[in-house]
């Protein structure tokens, strides 16, 4: 059980300042990123008419998730949000699904990469939503319906970015620790295989699905 | 046998997390019942809307176990970091 409390970190001062970096979520990121262009690279190379197998899984992917995008923003945004959306749908799901190799753990499993995505999208959401609402009518939002109501609105739009990125994070470190604990009592015997598929392909494909449609909903939020 | 105050706050810290994992998991599990109880409903009565209903239910059932996740964290900080 040291697995957990052990986190190899790098420590760089800066100004006085600490600069911690997390050892094992570098790396992992690393190899979602290099997964990735792998992905790309194979799903693009000789495109034809007659599409090959990767070129296949791409463009069902790639058509599924232009159908969602436009159904929830409408078609001229859908062609400006649709990479953003669909890169972060490939970098979730290929993080979570990292875990069932062994010897390898994922990248959401530590805070701070969910937490950056979260803040990303927020970022992103509020910025559309000044550029499609102007400044006055953004600020206007924060206080409806009434004017004491500001406060509130304001920590609502905070507690979007934390309950998304926590949600990610509970469930793939939840996971982890299940997996952890029951390799312990059974020795690695027989139910770890099972409940890596469960938590790292079912529960991992389900969150990373969610965490996409949460961001599309909050782009849509601000835009419309 | 004497309990100092560090094994003292160990010792709370360790059923704060248990009666928060307990008392959480109690939401996310009648919720996310009646999420399934409702989709086993509307599929009954339309067979072949069986694929959106349950792809529905899922990502709400995930979205419901949120708050089961959020104790969750707190157990694993106060297990882990207290």
């Amino acid at each position: 059980m040291e697995e957990l409390t052990d986190i190899q970190q790098i420590t760089y001062q800066l100004f006085g300042y600490n600069l911690v970096f997390n050892v094992e979520t570098i790396t992992m990121t690393l190899i979602v990123m290099g997964l990735l262009l792998v992905f790309s690279l194979l799903a693009t190379r000789k495109i034809n008419i007659v599409p090959h197998y990767v070129q296949i899984v791409g463009e069902l992917l790639v058509n599924l998730f232009y159908g969602l995008t436009k159904d929830t923003l409408n078609e001229e945004k859908a062609k400006t949000y649709f990479p953003l959306i669909f890169s972060v749908f490939l970098f979730v799901v290929f993080s979570n699904w990292l875990g069932i190799i062994p010897k390898l753990g994922e990248p959401t499993k530590d805070l701070n990469t969910p937490l950056g995505l979260a803040i990303l999208g927020a970022a992103i959401a509020h910025y559309s939503g000044i550029r499609t609402k102007g400044i006055g009518g953004y600020l206007k939002e924060y206080f409806e319906p009434f004017f004491f109501m500001a406060p509130l609105n304001v920590i609502g739009e905070l507690a979007k970015v934390v309950s998304i990125s926590f949600r990610l994070y509970g469930n793939i470190m939840g996971g982890a620790i299940i997996i952890l604990v029951v390799s312990n009592l059974v020795y690695s015997l027989v139910l770890p295989p099972v409940l890596v598929m469960f938590f790292g392909l079912f529960v991992g494909t389900i969150q990373a699905f969610v965490f996409t449609m949460l961001t599309l909903v909050y782009i849509s939020l601000q835009v419309k | 046998m004497d309990i100092s105050g560090a094994d003292f706050i160990r010792g709370l810290a360790l059923l704060g997390a248990g009666l928060a994992m307990g008392l959480g998991a109690i939401g996310p599990g009648v919720g996310e019942g009646f999420a399934a109880g409702k989709a086993c409903e509307a599929i009954g009565r339309k067979p072949e809307e069986a694929g959106l209903l349950t792809r529905t239910m899922l990502v709400g059932q995930a979205v419901s176990e949120s708050t089961g996740i959020y104790s969750l964290v707190i157990a694993l900080l106060l297990l882990f970091v207290v």
